[in-house]
């Protein structure tokens, strides 16, 4: 082959030059869209002049963030939260998997697919929806409970420590785990199990013997992938934590930055801590993908199910279980709130009414808010699907030297902390002069969305392209049509439907977002998902439930959208 | 081989058993008794219910009729609601795709099962290492399973059915995903470990080459069914059915209707007044096993390709039995001639010609047809 090139001079070397230059353009736009800020991030922590005066470097950002007693302790929170949720969800999740994927389980179709719905539930809903069950005062469960004999007064709390990891767990520890392990559980060659029954084992040695070390690789892989996901939201602790004052590091800079006198040197020192902490989780990640150690997919051979015999009924139970509180109870409740004349309070007399929708739907503010999110969904959308599919072409199709770099920085912002992202990205349009007109538009949230958004929807669309095979392209070109020609008539044509099920993720992901754009948004630009949180600022919980409930609809109807466009579980690993 | 006092000769028997897929009957009343230390196959099409039934024997599936029988013991009786599970028959099998544990080493494959039935450290050491020395496997031990060749995987999938001695290996299409070459070296490994072991073993396969070679009993199966069991020769040779006749072998078809028969014959020998270009020739060959053949009734006539004697045009011989034809097309493949001859309007035989001559294309030549060699079917 090297002869080869070397005999052909003349011909290839400037187109290929050419396809370089382009793709270099792509990878430093996007490297710089990405690790730029994150640089200038670090960069801030040493500048411990007030903002508006001359810059001035010292460590005293570090000081605070390492010394403080209540930045301190946000690390701790952080790591204390993120561990117990993790630890809980994941043997739950991997029982869940596997019930979906291996079992005979009843329903198991409809099961995952309920999951699946859940998981784009928009955390804020789930957590209002679980305030009206769980408030200490007020909480139905506890009104329930306290009725009862031998039960001490009102046993639950949501806001503690314990509410907080409850309604983690449910918004996003187990769906995002389950959604991810069924497709991988459900790939494993039934021969591992069955020759391990045949060989003398019973059914649980062989779970606990064969199919869960099998698939060690696919279950830590998403047990990163679950910490590095749970890390992005923060309106969680943001409602929950902050009337008992419990902050994570998220709530914690939004708190150092959103006062009269921002804080940016300690607030950007603790975003370092908190990626160098993420550092260790990245490389771990990517050797796990990269090793491909064992090779525990085989598609030509079928994948038969356990029979579940006697515990049929209990496994079925425990699956309604979940569902019901995953996705039944966040539903019901949410849309309940909206029509309380006072949220969360079910034993005043009459306690219905129809206003909440009519005040919110009238108030201009709700009306801007709804504008703005309809133009910065419908954006990100459409760019999205540019930007996403030209970075994934380049990946897999062309043979750039720059491709695995490409690769891993458009999925770097997957690690990327929301609130982190949102302060470089701030220190971005604030920091370089040419940028900072757009500061304060949408298309600030734009660029937000589409980073936010690109570690999704470059691995869905790359998974697509590979499914795709690169003869069908070839078999184009030979048959005389031009690049061009093929790309829109061979690879959009059948791309189609993954390429819309991105950009309906997409829409529905900036719609709902609230981590990325907690700090770029002013009153000029706020979508709806931040307007929700101030109505909460303000103790107005009946606009926000209305708000919150828009929301889920709106993200419900997008991934149904999405999942009839042929969007699995499967492509999102 | 005597069998022991108090055990049947029979390790394991299946009566009357089925097994449904919605409403498709994969597997359709099978019955089958499996001999002490005999290769037994199940050869058939993709489809034919064959893995199925080797999985009903295994416990990895549950029969909806009929019952399964190993080494005395019923282990599946649809009506009597016994179901044995697949690790308690002590079975050994071999998949299709071997299997091999990727999380644990070649060692730790092999003793997977031993640990299972509580055998002590210093016994399953000594028995996989023997096991293992066996397939020539020994060096590769603290390997990880999954970074052995096919070849060796395979051996190690055996070994890991071999090493608690099981009353009965099952063997899923086992030589599938191997090269040509290979498969050809495992066969003659695994008949000479079944021979020295003298283990039972019960083997699925669509190849029957495979069959035929390793096999001392075969059983057809078409459609969920068992169309005819016997050894490899006699199914070859005299096959029970039309698809046994078809599916085994290469066979040579000629039509015509049942006549009178030649002088010199007698029956079972049929004689087949031949339809089209032919008419007026007659043919003769024994009628196959338990049909009718009404005088005038359609029938066809079957032989195998080695079987039909090839002369030269010269000189002329008996009407009977012998064809005059001319070479179509003719290519020499190195230890004989692979030709293609027409028999005149629409009867044209692929057959073998030894080289013991120059042959041509355009020649003419005669084709004899030995009745013994020769099967009648009704059409």
């Amino acid at each position: 082959m090297a002869g080869l090139t070397q005999a052909l001079p003349a011909a290839g070397p400037r187109r290929i030059e050419l396809q370089t230059v382009l793709c270099t353009v792509v990878l430093a736009v996007v490297a710089l869209c990405v690790v730029f800020p994150l640089v200038l991030v670090a960069l801030q922590s040493l500048q411990v002049a007030p903002p508006g005066q001359p810059a001035r470097y010292g460590l005293d950002g570090w000081r605070a963030a390492l010394g403080e007693p209540g930045l301190r302790g946000a690390l701790v929170n952080t790591f204390t939260v993120t561990f117990v949720r993790q630890l809980l969800s994941l043997p739950l999740a991997v029982l869940v998997a596997w019930l979906l994927a291996r079992t005979d389980l009843p329903g198991r179709s409809w099961i995952e697919f309920a999951f699946w719905a859940a998981f784009f539930l928009p955390p804020f809903t789930v957590t209002l929806s679980w305030i009206l069950l769980l408030d200490p005062e007020y909480g139905l469960v506890n009104t329930w409970l306290a009725k009862l004999p031998f039960v001490g007064g009102r046993p639950f709390n949501i806001y503690s420590f314990w509410g907080i990891v409850w309604v983690h767990i449910i918004t996003g520890s187990l769906t995002v785990k389950v959604i991810l392990l069924t497709p991988a559980f459900r790939n494993m060659n039934a021969s591992f199990e069955e020759a391990s029954r045949v060989a003398g084992a019973g059914g649980l040695r062989t779970a606990l013997r064969i199919t869960v070390p099998v698939m060690a690789p696919a279950i830590l892989s998403v047990l990163l992938l679950g910490t590095m996901v749970s890390l992005q939201t923060f309106e969680v602790e943001q409602v929950l934590g902050l009337p008992f004052r419990f902050f994570v590091f998220s709530t914690t800079i939004y708190d150092l930055l959103v006062t009269r006198v921002p804080r940016y040197d300690a607030a950007t020192a603790l975003s370092v801590l908190i990626l160098a902490g993420m550092l260790p989780l990245v490389f771990a990640q990517q050797w796990l993908t990269r090793g491909r150690r064992y090779t525990t997919v085989t598609g030509q051979f079928q994948s038969r199910v356990h029979a579940l015999g006697a515990w049929r009924a209990p496994a079925m139970l425990l699956a309604l279980a979940l569902v019901l509180l995953v996705l039944g109870v966040p539903v019901v409740f949410a849309l309940l709130g909206t029509f309380m004349k006072l949220f969360g309070f079910f034993h005043i007399p009459d306690p219905w009414t129809l206003e909440n929708w009519t005040t919110v739907l009238g108030d201009e503010q709700f009306l801007r808010s709804l504008h703005n999110t309809l133009v910065l969904a419908v954006s990100t959308a459409v760019v999205t699907i540019v930007v996403h599919s030209l970075i994934a072409y380049i990946i897999v199709r062309t043979r750039y030297v720059g491709r695995r770099l490409l690769d891993f920085v458009s999925w770097l912002p997957f690690t990327v902390p929301g609130i982190i992202l949102g302060l470089a990205l701030l220190w971005l349009f604030l920091g370089v002069g040419i940028l900072r007109p757009l500061y304060g538009t949408t298309a600030v949230l734009v660029i937000a969305g589409v980073i936010a958004g690109m570690p999704l929807g470059v691995q869905i669309i790359k998974s697509g392209l590979m499914q795709l095979g690169g003869e069908l392209e070839e078999a184009s070109r030979i048959a005389g049509a031009s690049w061009w020609a093929t790309y829109r008539r061979i690879v959009l044509r059948l791309m189609a439907p993954t390429l819309l099920a991105v950009g309906m993720i997409t829409f529905v992901g900036a719609a709902r977002n609230i981590g990325n754009f907690a700090l770029l948004t002013t009153s000029a630009n706020r979508p709806l998902s931040m307007l929700q949180l101030d109505y909460v600022a303000q103790r107005k919980f009946e606009e926000a439930v209305v708000v919150a409930c828009i929301i889920m609809f709106v993200s419900l109807a997008g991934a149904l959208v999405a999942r009839l466009l042929g969007l699995r579980g499967g492509n999102v690993g | 081989m005597g069998a022991e006092p108090g055990t049947s000769e029979t390790v394991l028997a299946l009566d009357g058993v089925s097994k449904l897929f919605g409403q498709a009957a994969a597997v359709d009343g099978v019955s089958l008794a499996i001999r002490r230390g005999e290769v037994f196959t199940l050869l058939g099409p993709s489809g034919c219910g064959k893995t199925t039934t080797l999985r009903l024997v295994a416990g990895l599936e549950r029969p909806d009729r009929g019952e399964i029988t190993l080494r005395d013991r019923v282990v599946a009786s649809a009506s009597r609601r016994i179901f044995i599970t697949p690790n308690q028959r002590n079975l050994g099998m071999v998949f299709q795709s071997y299997a091999v544990w990727p999380h644990m080493t070649v060692f730790e494959n092999v003793a997977y099962p031993l640990e299972l039935r509580g055998m002590k450290r210093a016994q399953i050491r000594d028995k996989v290492t023997r096991v293992l020395e066996l397939v020539g496997l020994a060096e590769t031990e603290a390997r990880a399973g999954t970074l052995l060749s096919g070849g060796q995987m395979q051996r190690l999938a055996l070994c890991r059915a071999l090493v608690y001695e099981p009353d009965l290996l099952l063997l899923d299409e086992p030589f599938s995903n191997l090269d040509a070459k290979l498969r050809e070296q495992m066969r003659v490994e695994v008949k000479l470990l079944q021979r020295r072991l003298g283990i039972t073993v019960l083997f699925v396969t669509h190849d029957q080459v495979e069959a035929l070679s390793l096999s001392d009993r075969i059983a057809v199966m078409h459609r969920g069914r068992v169309e005819q069991v016997g050894p490899p020769r006699c199914l070859y040779e005299e096959p029970a059915s039309a698809f046994v006749r078809d599916f085994l072998g290469q066979t040579v078809i000629l039509h015509g209707r049942v006549g009178r028969l030649p002088s010199g014959h007698a029956p079972p020998v049929v004689a087949v007044e031949l339809n089209g270009a032919l008419a007026g020739r007659t043919l003769a060959g024994r009628a196959a096993p338990s049909v009718a053949l009404p005088h005038g009734g359609a029938a066809h006539l079957a032989i195998r390709p080695e079987d039909i004697e090839v002369a030269p045009h010269d000189p002329p011989r008996p009407e009977t039995n012998w064809l005059p034809g001319v070479i179509e097309s003719l290519s020499f493949v190195g230890d004989r001639y692979e030709a293609r001859v027409a028999l005149g309007g629409e009867y044209h035989v692929a057959l073998f010609i030894p080289r013991g001559r120059e042959w041509r294309e355009g020649e003419r030549l005669q084709l004899g047809f030995p009745p013994e060699r020769m099967s009648v079917w009704p059409a």
